[in-house]
């Protein structure tokens, strides 16, 4: 069974990039706009990665991870954070909430690809 | 992939995130202190920032980058957002929707936009105090994440046929969503993982484990084409907290080795080297330098870094930190003592014509035979003072001949390491891991011996990694390590020179050699062989046991064939096998070719010459011993068996044996020893070697001529020769031609 990656990111259209290169290499996706959203869409199924921004409206990534880690069924969940090369404060902030995979925005499909499958293969 | 849906998306975002910037900036100038509304803004160029890049739109990056960072500014406090600022932010906004719009369309700007775009970019390099000229930082942001830490690798090694990883993860791990496995699965992704330890020394007490915490480490032996920072990047989530060494394999190491040996012979400082040849990243080396002078300013109170020889210290450093490995250190020192040496010796030494020294080698010769003339005539004459003048000459003569052969004695170092690329080569080819050790690079040997020394030693190192070698599992299951070992020893004994090939492999198959040898007809089906006569069949004419035919070894040429070369130098070639633990070949080479320490021996009127390195002891025969040893062909030698050679029979000579006594000598060359039975015994000679003529090439039991001191011709005896002369009389097998298959032959039926 194809192994199952929530996207999160204000970005409609970086989530689409994203949504489009993990389904081509063989994932299930589902996409969240911000922090709230993917909490609310984290009901108990099986994720087997985060791939999440850090700068968003409502709630931002890393109080989202803090969030995820408290829920038993995602507290081992790995995380990629998306962030910005000058956030090297909050990137140990993020690393400190429990998400230690990050990626400087902007990258290319296939930089994100083997990111994710480093952390879970296809 | 097809992104063409999601650039839709991109645009129309980009247009909804730009009019909320300008809101924003808006808003901005009646609420300076609006932290909120700096934050959307930033935002909002933060994310066309990244999108954009995901698209490959380097322009819009280029420019937002500045924008954003100017933005960060105000965001931290750093910059107050005046009247100007906010007007500038504004135009920024439009030149981005300008650039964005312009990828829409599929167009380049037109030249006042493009000015346009230049002068606001100039305005926020000001405002940041950047040079235009500088190398923006956006050039940070088209490095591909992940591979920045690369540079500040360690650059670990060791002599290993494949990349060995030790990684131990943090104990957060777990708790930060990393499986340890799937860094283990993606691995694999890149290449082999031919073992894999895993570490559970970390783990405490039932009592005391954290079911969330993560004790475990992995020793890897990894096959991978993949490069270091390939590798490391699969950890790069986890390298801070991990401990991770990634040393590379015995074939990257040589190639820092081949690289330091291939660069000029320049002066230069040992950290340069390290740092062309690959092996030590600039900033290790820094680094080292630093402890170095460190170092260097504690103990000398601070008043002097520059200290003395730094070479060995920097290497020791860097050793000690793990940066490189000690051989890499040590390939780098030779490099730099041999830059060091060739200079010196270009002052101190002269080339010479190889012929000229031959020629002087050659004159050499005559003056040995000359002063043995000399010495002959003063032991007739017995006049005390010629004598004594005559013992002075000859020790003078000796000094001499010693000297000008040690003229042609080259290091047979060189020839050895060659075969390091070799062994390399051989075993990607063959899907092992062999490593070559070489020890006593440093012997010395006649450098017509050396150049023909090469093949039979490349043939038997070919050999080895083929047939003697057993596939990496086939290793494993025998508890052996994964990684064989060929070793290549040099050194003097007994007044020759011995080279070992030796290899950890399986060890000789006897009973697939017996088989195969009574197949090809090379020994009688119900011959009774001891194991070492077996083991020598190898080297019988036409005898292969490959299974199948490789392009390595067994091509037809045989290992009888190494053994004619490493004969025709006058050497012997033996073998020691132990199944399952290894085989040795072992090749006995004399000195030099052109003189050596004879003895001489005669039949009747005729002398001939053995070397003095092959006899061990010389003792009569005569009375009922004689008579015994007559019938039953060997000689109680101090309750050993030693089989006896009648030289007179063995050249069919006519004259008769003396009525009272023979004498017989003692040889021993490889592990085996004989008595070749004379008339007489006359002491040492200095033989200056002379080849036989083309038309007694055929001859056996014979390797040469001198000239003794009273101009008469004596021969040389092949030692090895004579044996096989007289192993061929009654032997079942070709390759069976050594005195102790005599042995037991006399042992089994006397005659």
């Amino acid at each position: 069974m194809a192994k199952t990656i929530m996207v999160v990111d204000d970005s409609s259209s970086l989530r689409q990039v994203v949504s489009i290169a993990l389904k081509s290499a063989g994932y299930d996706v589902f996409e969240a706009c911000d922090g709230k959203d993917a909490l609310a869409k984290l009901t108990g199924q099986k994720v087997h990665l985060v791939v999440s921004d850090v700068n968003m409206p409502n709630m931002d990534g890393i109080t989202f991870v803090k969030e995820m880690r408290k829920l038993p069924a995602y507290k081992f969940t790995p995380v990629i954070m998306l962030t910005t090369e000058n956030q090297e404060s909050k990137k140990a902030e993020g690393q400190a909430a429990g998400a230690k995979a990050w990626m400087v925005k902007p990258f290319k499909p296939d930089q994100m690809l083997m990111a994710v499958s480093k952390l879970c293969l296809p | 992939m097809n992104l063409e849906p999601a650039l839709e998306a991109f645009f129309a975002e980009a247009d909804e995130l730009l009019t909320r910037m300008e809101e924003s900036l808006l808003q901005l100038e009646s609420e300076p202190d609006n932290n909120e509304l700096i934050n959307d803004i930033f935002r909002a160029a933060h994310t066309i920032k990244g999108t954009a890049g995901v698209f490959g739109f380097d322009d819009v990056v280029h420019f937002t980058h500045e924008v954003e960072s100017v933005l960060d500014r105000v965001r931290d406090g750093q910059m107050i957002v005046s009247n100007d600022v906010i007007g500038l932010l504004l135009r920024n906004k439009d030149h981005i929707g300008v650039l964005v719009h312009a990828m829409a369309d599929k167009r380049e700007l037109d030249a006042a936009q493009r000015a346009e775009g230049d002068a606001q970019m100039a305005a926020l390099l000001a405002l940041l105090g950047k040079q235009p000229d500088q190398p923006s930082a956006s050039a940070v942001v088209s490095a591909p994440a992940g591979v920045s830490r690369s540079e500040a690798a360690i650059e670990d090694s060791c002599e290993n046929g494949n990349w060995h990883l030790s990684i131990r993860f943090g104990a957060d791990v777990l708790r930060s969503g990393m499986d340890p496995t799937s860094f283990l699965r993606y691995l694999r992704t890149l290449g082999d993982i031919v073992h894999l330890d895993t570490l559970v020394d970390a783990l405490p007490s039932w009592l005391e484990f954290d079911p969330e915490s993560c004790y475990l480490g992995f020793e890897i032996d990894f096959r991978s084409e993949a490069s270091k920072a390939e590798i490391e990047g699969v950890f790069e989530f986890v390298r801070d907290e991990s401990v991770l060494h990634i040393i590379p394999p015995y074939s990257q190491v040589s190639e820092y080795i081949s690289v330091l040996r291939a660069l000029p012979e320049d002066d230069m400082k040992l950290g340069e080297m390290l740092v062309l040849s690959g092996a030590l990243t600039r900033s290790e080396l820094e680094r080292g330098l630093s402890l170095q002078s460190g170092a260097a300013a504690a103990a000398t109170g601070g008043t002097d870094t520059e200290a003395p020889a730094t070479s060995q210290q920097i290497g020791e450093i860097l050793i000690e930190g793990g940066a490189v490995s000690a051989g890499v250190v040590d390939a780098a020192l030779a490099k730099q003592k041999q830059v060091k040496d060739t200079k010196a010796q270009e002052a101190r030494s002269l080339r010479i014509d190889a012929d000229k020294l031959d020629q002087l080698i050659e004159l050499v010769g005559e003056l040995v035979v000359a002063s043995a003339g000399v010495q002959n005539v003063a032991q007739m004459l017995a006049q005390g003072q010629l004598t004594e003048a005559s013992e002075v000459l000859t020790r003078l003569v000796e000094e001499v001949r010693d000297r000008a052969l040690s003229l042609r004695m080259v290091q047979i170092g060189a020839t050895f390491q060659r075969f390091q690329r070799v062994v390399r080569d051989v075993s990607r080819e063959l899907g092992k891991d062999i490593e070559l050790q070489v020890s006593g690079g440093e012997t010395d040997l006649d450098k017509t011996v050396v150049e023909r020394i090469g093949d039979p030693l490349m043939h038997l190192i070919r050999n080895s990694m083929d047939h003697g070698i057993e596939t990496t599992d086939v290793r494993l299951a025998a508890g052996k390590p994964a990684r064989a070992k060929v070793m290549l020893n040099a050194y003097h004994e007994a007044g020759g020179v011995v080279i070992d090939v030796a290899d950890d492999g399986g060890g000789l198959n006897r009973d697939k050699i017996l088989r195969k040898a009574i197949e090809r007809g090379l020994v009688a089906e119900d011959v009774q062989l001891s194991e070492r006569e077996i083991d020598r069949l190898i080297f019988a004419p036409g005898f292969s046991t490959a299974d199948q035919i490789s392009n390595l070894s067994g091509r037809g040429v045989g290992m009888d064939v190494v053994r004619r070369d490493i004969e025709a130098l006058r050497g012997t070639v033996d073998i020691e096998t132990e199944p399952g633990k290894g085989t040795r070949i072992r090749i006995r080479l004399p000195l030099t070719l052109a003189i050596i320490d004879g003895f001489r021996v005669g039949i009747d009127k005729a002398s001939f010459v053995l070397p003095v390195d092959m006899i061990v002891e010389c003792v009569e025969l005569a009375g009922s011993i004689r008579d015994a040893a007559r019938t039953r062909g060997y000689l109680d030698m101090r309750g050993e068996v030693l089989p006896l050679l009648w030289l007179r029979e063995a050249f069919d000579m006519d004259s008769s044996a003396p009525e009272r006594r023979e004498n017989v000598v003692v040889v021993q060359f490889g592990q085996t020893k004989a008595g070749i039975v004379v008339d007489q015994l006359m002491g040492e000679h200095q033989t200056v070697i002379r080849p036989l003529g083309k038309l007694f090439s055929a001859l056996r039991g014979v390797s040469g001529s001198t000239i003794l001191g009273s101009g008469e011709i004596a021969l040389i005896l092949d030692v090895a020769g004579l044996m096989k002369m007289a192993g061929s009389a009654g032997a079942t097998a070709a390759g069976i031609t050594e005195m102790q298959g005599q042995t037991s032959r006399h042992a089994a039926a006397p005659a």
